[in-house]
């Protein structure tokens, strides 16, 4: 019985290894290791891999160049600042349309965003736009277990159209990093037919990016795309079609790879060791735009000392913790290394040293009790990390450590309410590259992923001071000494930033950019 | 008959609620948010989260939940999932998909089952008894998820007999493989319980009068034998088939087939009570029909319990 249906399924074979590659003559399959998507609209998505497919659907305001990592326009003609960095006026390139032919233009901008920031419609974005003015008036506080209301207000105080190219945009607060921003493909803009009824569209999106949907996409279907030929607003990418499939198991991605039925993919997490020998000469690896900490308790009176929370430091040998992690370099500071703005002496308590560990934690007098380390039972290697870190707190400054299992959504909700005990891992990846998307997340007080439970008021003006600088390069400077001050007081300890690596078939080459990393869609074929 | 049937139908209805509201707890009991799950480490606005949370009943008590959830069901409402996916789409797709990989994995395991099941009840302690024995205790250790790797590894990706996931090539191509493999690893169960059920009714009393009566060996295995070693592999069958529509989860995530087994993957991993809830109570229904079948089998079977 066995032999009979192996020989019958051998049968009619042949061409299949090869079914990836469709028809067009530039054309590529990309695995995305997610389940498959529901919709596309950028403006109500924060997701990966949404955000990667509306990428080739949709143009952003600006990009950053992957050469020199400095912002170019795609659809704006220029975005200034005025003289306080407050009021920003964004003039959009003439000449681009929406798929369905229409004009991109400033209205469609205002009226996107108006709809995004509108707390009642529930996009995901929406938080973006609680910079500028007027937002509150959209977002007014809810009772618990009510639905937030439409609002009287429709449209953001401070958003303008000036006329049919240009409007303006008044911040709450001044910030000179706000240009960077724009380049958030979440902030792109919909048609008016789209607007007029959203969930009409989930399926059949009209963009203004370089590819359009080749076929009907149903659930459950690959999203297949062609190039359209009305993109002008910059380069357009090599590829004449691409293909998205969803495979959420990303061993079985892998697999997909190996029989050569998707030309690109990532690397999970189980195959870093090996990938090298499975797919020699097909790979590539980029550092990925984050880094990974070891978070305090700001409301444990214990770990309060920050000599003693200099002296974990210490204690901790980044290069043998980055060699088990793999693919990893230990961190020298608190931003990603791919930043401007980064130094790689920022860190003054990050090289690795026993004996001056032990002298911090003496200074700082001792520790009492036994340290609690938390880490995440949803990710298969947490209770490794876990362990690697407490060993060298035991061994290294002789402490008593015990190990918390927990999902990793419950532990975040016990550190937001600060009933967490003890240390627990944190890591942050930037939504627009800036030093300054490191620091006001995570240090500033209140801050959106502010992990530690973290607040300096002397870091707060300094980082307030950087905001209102329009001179990036002062900008930077100010940021660099907010950074400083984070590093003193160390609410969290840097461990080590994380390399990606992805496979690519032979036929292409992914774009390699330090600065913004790899990409498939932007891939060049041989 | 018909009583019968009645009765048990009835009967369901309560276990149904008990099942439905213990998994629902089970759901609601387990860690964390699961909003927060579905967004990661990125910040939702507070705005968004509202209006989350009351699409989703999330701030309601248990109880509440549960019922609102029931009521969804009961009356044919069932929305959509937190990641904003059609419900009712979502089974239409992916009922066929379980049904076909259940259904080919079963085939294949009862033939492979009954086979060698029969042939090593017949001839006891032959060679193919004997290795079946070590091939059911190799089989049975070997842990699912690396079998199905090793086999997607071997014949998809190695010797390219099978796609290697994916239902891009439609039934049966791509199910081949992945019910091959589950068939292959269960089937030895079968096979054992048949050997031994063949094994005691040689010996039971009515077979001793067959031979007596003077009937030929063909007739007292075939008519005899047979029928009576059936009963319990009935069960065993109905019970095996029941529980398909709790999608073989494993299988259906290594294969990228996308199934109930992965939707509820998914509704567990993001604690979608609603969900989880709404496919128990699948399971539960085709798990009641399929025990009642069974049952009326076995009357058809076994005169016996016809009239019990």
């Amino acid at each position: 019985m066995l032999g009979l249906t192996l020989v019958l399924a051998s049968c009619g074979d042949g061409k299949s290894s090869s079914g990836g590659s469709g028809s067009g003559s530039k054309s590529e399959v990309i695995a995305i290791a997610a389940d498959p998507l529901e919709y596309i609209n950028p403006l109500n998505e924060n997701g990966s891999p949404g955000i990667q497919v509306a990428m080739a659907m949709f143009a952003p305001l600006v990009t950053t160049d992957p050469n020199t990592g400095k912002l170019q326009n795609v659809m704006a003609d220029s975005v200034t600042p005025d003289k306080t960095s407050q009021t920003w006026t964004i003039k959009l390139k003439p000449g681009n349309t929406f798929q369905n032919g229409q004009a991109v233009t400033a209205k469609d901008y205002v009226d996107s965003w108006n709809m995004t920031a509108e707390g009642s419609n529930a996009w995901k974005n929406n938080g973006f736009f609680s910079k500028v003015d007027g937002y509150d008036a959209l977002n007014p506080p809810t009772a618990d277990g009510a639905t937030p209301k439409p609002t009287a207000v429709k449209t953001l105080s401070g958003l303008k159209q000036v006329d049919n190219l240009t409007f303006t945009v008044k911040l709450k607060v001044p910030f000179s990093q706000f240009g960077l921003t724009l380049q958030y493909l979440g902030l792109a803009p919909l048609p008016e037919e789209v607007r007029k009824n959203p969930d009409a569209y989930k399926r059949k999106p009209i963009g203004n990016g370089p590819y359009k949907l080749a076929a009907d996409w149903n659930a459950g279907d690959d999203i297949k795309l062609a190039k359209w030929d009305g993109y002008k607003a910059s380069a357009a990418p090599e590829a004449d079609s691409i293909t998205y499939r969803f495979i959420p198991n990303a061993d079985t991605a892998y697999n997909e790879f190996l029989a050569g039925n998707v030309d690109f993919t990532d690397v999970p997490s189980t195959k870093v060791k090996s990938f090298k020998t499975d797919a020699p000469d097909q790979w590539v690896t980029s550092v990925s735009s984050g880094a990974n900490y070891l978070v305090f308790p700001a409301w444990d009176a214990r770990y309060k000392n920050p000599k003693l929370r200099h002296a974990f430091s210490e204690a901790i040998d980044r290069k043998a913790f980055a060699d088990l992690v793999g693919l990893s370099d230990p961190a020298k500071g608190l931003i990603a290394p791919d930043i401007d703005g980064y130094r790689d002496n920022a860190c003054k308590y990050c090289d690795f040293d026993a004996t001056k560990a032990k002298q911090l934690l003496q200074e700082a007098g001792g520790f009492s009790g036994v340290v609690n380390i938390s880490y995440s039972t949803t990710s298969a290697t947490g209770q490794i990390f876990a362990e690697a870190i407490g060993n060298m707190l035991r061994q290294n400054l002789g402490l008593q450590v015990k190990y918390t299992g927990k999902q990793g959504s419950e532990i975040t909700e016990l550190a937001d309410s600060r009933k967490l005990d003890g240390l627990r891992f944190g890591g942050w990846g930037h939504d627009y590259p800036s030093i300054e998307d490191y620091l006001t997340p995570m240090f500033k007080s209140n801050g959106d992923a502010n992990f530690a439970g973290y607040s300096n008021p002397a870091l707060d003006a300094v980082l307030a001071k950087g905001d209102a600088e329009p001179d990036q390069e002062k900008a930077i400077k100010l940021y660099q000494q907010a950074e400083d001050i984070a590093l003193e007081d160390m609410p969290l300890i840097p461990l080590y930033t994380k390399s990606n690596a992805y496979l690519h078939s032979a036929k292409i080459e992914p774009r390699v950019s330090k600065y913004v990393g790899v990409s498939a869609l932007w891939a060049t074929f041989k | 008959m018909i009583r019968f049937v009645l009765r048990r139908v009835l009967a369901a209805i309560p276990i149904g609620l008990v099942v439905t509201l213990g998994v629902y707890a089970l759901v609601f009991a387990m860690p964390g948010d699961p909003l927060r799950e579905l967004a990661g480490d990125k910040p939702i606005p507070a705005a968004v989260l509202a209006a989350k949370r009351a699409q989703f009943h999330l701030d309601d008590p248990f109880i509440v939940q549960y019922l609102l959830s029931m009521k969804d069901i009961l009356t044919g409402h069932f929305g959509t999932t937190f990641a904003g996916a059609d419900i009712a789409d979502q089974l239409r797709l992916r009922i066929p998909v379980t049904l076909k990989l259940t259904l080919l994995a079963n085939a294949f395991q009862w033939t492979l089952g009954l086979f060698f099941g029969i042939y090593a009840g017949f001839k006891r302690n032959g060679w193919v008894d004997r290795s079946l024995l070590l091939t059911t205790l190799v089989l049975l250790a070997v842990p699912g998820l690396v079998a199905y790797f090793a086999a997607q590894y071997l014949f998809g990706v190695e010797l390219k007999w099978f796609p290697v996931s994916g239902v891009l090539e439609g039934f049966p191509r791509s199910y081949l493989l992945p019910a091959l493999v589950i068939g292959v690893l269960g089937f030895a169960g079968l096979a054992r319980l048949l050997r031994t059920s063949i094994v005691e009714t040689v010996n039971a009393d009515f077979v001793k009068t067959a031979r007596a009566k003077g009937l030929g060996e063909q007739r007292v295995l075939w008519r005899h034998i047979l029928p009576n070693a059936l009963l319990p592999v009935i069960t065993f069958i109905g019970l095996d088939l029941a529980g398909m529509f709790g999608g073989a989860i494993i299988t259906e995530s290594i294969f990228n087939l996308p199934g109930l087994g992965q939707f509820m993957f998914q509704a567990i991993k993001l604690k979608e009570g609603g969900v989880v809830v709404l496919l128990s109570t699948l399971a539960f229904i085709s798990f009641i029909v399929i025990n009642l079948l069974v049952d009326v089998l076995y009357g058809v079977v076994d005169p016996r319990v016809r009239n019990v």
